[in-house]
């Protein structure tokens, strides 16, 4: 297997729905009026730029074998409801350790050009 | 001023694993189907790490009264979280620096099995 240590991927545009916002608060027991919850970062961060790794035939992720490790956001500033962001991900590092795959995926998320959320995903995945 | 949290405590429910699925888009069946868990070598279904770390989430902003005073969370999903399970949250202010609150975290279960480690906030200090 190759590794595809720094390897980036196409910025993703996303809208913080209110709808959606409001069923994740929900979902996750947060005040639901409190605006946007930290870890819906999840969702406007990660998901939206993991499915391109994931999906990607040179990064070969077997996702069947693939534990989400560790995880790290940061805010300069939280996102509040409806606005527009834009995610981009790139793989920080993929080595091999006693046959497990360490994957971590960087998301930089921005907001009309400046930045908002950071985001380090560490996946482990079985050989 | 005490430098603990107050400790706080999440029932892990299947139906809650299910609602996050459909809010957070992450529906992989090793969160909802128990046969496609057991394929995974898991016991059963198993909570998503990001709802875990969104009740990090949620203890961190009783402390803090507003999300938008967090800068950093990040955790290592260490422990599986199964339903049934009552996860403990606990932490303590580790230090103030720059305007900026460090908070020590940790999660663990009922048998006392730590689910979350290395988990820290920071928060911008309140003044």
């Amino acid at each position: 297997m190759s590794s595809v240590a720094g390897k980036d991927y196409p910025p993703v545009e996303s809208r913080l729905e209110a709808e959606h916002v409001r069923a994740f608060a929900v979902a996750i027991g947060a005040d639901p009026d409190a605006g946007v919850p930290p870890t819906y970062a999840a969702v406007y961060a990660l998901f939206s730029t993991a499915v391109q790794l994931y999906g990607d035939p040179e990064a070969a992720v077997d996702f069947a074998h693939l534990l989400h490790s560790e995880q790290e956001f940061t805010w300069s500033r939280h996102p509040e409801v409806g606005e527009e962001v834009v995610a981009a991900g790139r793989v920080e590092e993929d080595v091999e350790r006693r046959n497990l795959r360490f994957l971590t995926y960087a998301t930089d998320v921005s907001s009309s050009g400046e930045p908002v959320c950071g985001s380090r995903m560490v996946n482990v995945i079985r050989g | 001023m005490t430098s603990a949290l107050e400790p706080f405590q999440w029932k892990v429910t299947r139906e809650q694993i299910s609602a996050y699925a459909e809010a957070s888009g992450d529906r992989n069946p090793i969160h909802l189907d128990e046969e496609a868990a057991r394929a995974a070598g898991l016991p059963g279904v198993i909570a998503h790490g990001m709802l875990g770390m969104a009740q990090l989430a949620n203890f961190v902003v009783a402390y803090a009264g507003d999300h938008r005073r967090i800068r950093r969370l990040r955790c290592r999903f260490s422990g599986m979280v199964l339903p049934g399970d009552t996860i403990t949250f606990t932490g303590r202010v580790a230090g103030e620096e720059g305007g900026l609150t460090t908070l020590e975290l940790s999660a663990e279960n009922q048998k006392g099995e730590r689910v979350l480690t290395k988990a820290l906030a920071e928060v911008a200090t309140a003044g």
